[in-house]
């Protein structure tokens, strides 16, 4: 049982004041969802859930069965997917899953890639060529999907993670996190799609203040 | 505190007084042994601030307290202009008894690349506009330029010959130099260590109204 | 723990290697800079001799700015592309920082060999003792490659990028550069070489690296 609970955090940028004594709560086997409107904070919660910001005053812990987890351990416990993050333009799609896993100590043989591209539908002959070269903004979005389910994170943290997908990705998406979320995951999911809200377990509505 | 900002007044005007009333022309060098006053002082200052300034740069990375990085970062920026100072009265000194601004002799070069190392750190603040980024950042750099502190002590007077004066404690732990001076040297290193502990608490406690 | 370190020193490495295979613009911009300067000092001296304690420290000036060209891009090409924040989140500190150490130094190991080739055929290098040459080079470039990677990190977030890298570079490589063009004079002069010294550098490139490496978890895992 894993938890991320924010302890009233706060956080600011220049004059703005973004976060005021934030208390939340995000445990694992649920969905909790993150909503509001365009610079209403959504990713900025995100990365301080990831810890890959700090917050001004207060603090976040990860905690896993009581016991608080340390900055590297944690890391290697989360899987992310965010607009701004990209893959590697000059290695193919393959080549860019093999990394990532490889950096987490994983390695998936040929029949299990096959099977991972086909569970985020895409063709195997695009997925062998540089992504630079070939692949479109919604068949990249993939590509980090196809990372997310591989590295089998137990801290999903997803940042409108249906951007630039099609109605079958979208489908993917839902599923997939619905599974993780059985399976005792922990979903962090920032989203503006009501649709996406419904299928959340708990939502935190943005801004705090 | 406060009673630095009554001392100090008084103790540099002791000095002062000590240095142009008291203290003997010295046989070869004449009245220039007066600026040896300011520039010793200085280029202690100097590295006494860089030294600081990786202290509290580590302890920057072992709490991540704002203050430590400000205390660092204020350290350098007083080093950064003890060194030119010091660089600036070493040279007119330089100048005056071997006729040359500049000859890279050891402690020159030792100096000089202070001043290359306080410029780095500084402007690497200067280009980071995140406040913890920059603090996280630069405390690794200050302590990784740390690593060059051997290479000035051994390695520069080995590649390097030198005209500098002997340092005030030779190697054998002699002190060859009349009383009188050795006390004004002494009470000047006082004076302007005193003068940076004042500054840079004072800086500190400027920018942070939290501060008791 | 050991292993997993360097499977992913291997991994980082090979894509490095990857991608600047398949990128011939970097490579042909830092080699395309090592060739103008230097053919540039060779125009301008027109034939003339240089003393070899000259020779030695343009050699390595070259070799210095063509290698700033290169490996300032290390980090700060992760960071435009936006894959930066998922090699930090993936990736642990010290394989990232060894692999990436490791591709530099192999860039450096080619530039230094195209130099040094053109090098003695401008510059009429006289006859010059190869092991003892070879052995300053690799010294110099593996300070070069330790302190070079480890400091690309930091200008990542930087808002001026250019010179900064060179400004940080300096005083850190000082004790690298200043016995390399020492001993490179002495070699190009065709003097014995003082073992000592190479052995300082080389204690000074292992003391780049550990301390790289032991200061490196803390700016990787920072929040
Ligand atoms: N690095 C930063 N520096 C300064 N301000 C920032 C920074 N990051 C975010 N902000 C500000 O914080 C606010 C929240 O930004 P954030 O990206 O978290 O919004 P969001 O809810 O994710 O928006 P969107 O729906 O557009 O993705 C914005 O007003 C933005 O201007
Ligand atoms: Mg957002």
């Amino acid at each position: 049982m894993m938890t991320i609970s924010f302890d009233s955090v706060g956080l600011s940028f220049g004059a703005q004041r973004l976060f005021d004594s934030l208390h939340a709560t995000l445990p694992s086997g649920q969905i909790t969802v993150v909503t509001g409107q365009n610079g209403s904070g959504k990713s900025t919660f995100l990365q301080l859930a990831a810890k890959f910001i700090a917050p001004d005053t207060g603090k976040v812990v990860a905690a896993e069965d009581g016991s608080i987890l340390q900055k590297d351990a944690f890391r290697s416990r989360l899987a992310m997917v965010t607009p701004e993050w990209n893959l590697y333009a000059r290695l193919t799609a393959e080549e860019n899953l093999r990394f990532f896993l490889g950096l987490r100590g994983m390695e998936l043989s040929a029949e299990e890639i096959r099977v991972l591209w086909e569970r985020v539908e895409l063709k195997w002959e695009d997925t062998r060529i540089p992504l630079a070269g070939k692949l479109s903004t919604g068949m990249r979005q993939r590509v980090k999907l196809a990372v997310l389910l591989a590295v089998e994170a137990d801290v999903w943290i997803l940042d409108e993670p249906c951007a630039n997908l099609d109605a079958s990705g979208w489908e993917i998406v839902l599923r997939a996190a619905r599974q993780a979320a059985s399976e005792g995951r922990l979903i962090l999911w920032a989203t503006n799609d009501p649709r996406e809200e419904a299928a959340a377990d708990a939502v935190i509505h943005l801004p705090w203040n | 505190m406060k009673y630095l900002s009554y001392l100090i007044p008084m103790l540099t005007v002791l000095t002062c007084y000590l240095v142009f009333a008291v203290v003997p022309p010295a046989e070869g060098l004449g009245e220039l042994v007066r600026i040896a006053f300011f520039h010793i002082p200085l280029a202690w200052l100097s590295v006494l601030a860089f030294l600081m300034s990786a202290w509290w740069s580590a302890a920057y990375l072992r709490s991540g307290s704002m203050r430590q990085d400000a205390l660092s970062a204020c350290s350098a920026k007083l080093g950064f202009f003890a060194v030119l100072l010091a660089t600036v009265s070493g040279a007119m000194f330089s100048k005056l008894t071997w006729g040359s601004y500049w000859n890279w002799d050891p402690r020159q070069t030792t100096i000089f690349v202070l001043i290359l190392i306080y410029g780095a750190y500084l402007t690497l603040r200067a280009a980071l506009p995140n406040p913890r980024k920059r603090a996280r950042t630069s405390a690794v750099y200050s302590l990784f330029s740390c690593l060059t502190v051997p290479f000035l002590v051994f390695i520069i007077p080995r590649l390097y010959f030198s005209l500098h004066p002997t340092p005030v404690l030779n190697g054998d732990g002699h002190v060859d130099m009349e009383p009188v001076m050795l006390a004004t040297l002494l009470l000047a290193l006082l004076d302007a260590t005193l003068v940076y502990v004042w500054l840079l608490f004072h800086a500190v406690a400027k920018e942070d109204p939290h501060e008791p | 723990m050991q292993s997993s370190i360097f499977h992913g020193i291997k991994l980082v490495f090979r894509k490095e290697f990857l991608a600047g295979m398949r990128c011939k613009a970097a490579w042909a911009a830092i080699f395309m800079f090592a060739l103008t300067t230097l053919s540039c000092v060779s125009l301008a001296l027109q034939g003339a001799v240089l003393e070899p304690k000259l020779q030695a420290a343009l050699f390595w000036m070259v070799l210095f700015f063509s290698s700033m060209t290169g490996m300032d891009r290390c980090f700060a090409e992760e960071e435009m592309s936006g894959t930066f924040l998922p090699l930090r989140l993936y990736g642990a500190a010290q394989a990232v920082l060894f692999g990436k150490m490791l591709y530099s130094f192999f860039l450096l190991l080619v530039l230094a060999l195209f130099i040094s080739i053109l090098f003695f055929i401008l510059l009429d290098v006289g006859s010059v003792s190869l092991p003892e040459f070879l052995a300053v080079a690799l010294a110099g470039v593996l300070g070069l490659s330790g302190a070079g990677t480890f400091l690309a990190a930091l200008t990542t977030g930087a808002g001026v990028k250019s010179g900064l890298f060179s400004v940080l570079m300096l005083p850190v490589i000082l004790p690298v550069f200043l016995p390399a063009i020492f001993l490179t004079g002495r070699v190009f002069g065709g003097d014995s070489m003082p073992f000592s010294h190479l052995g300082g550098m080389l204690l000074y490139d292992l003391l780049l690296m550990v301390g790289g490496s032991v200061l490196f978890d803390y700016f990787w895992y920072e929040e």
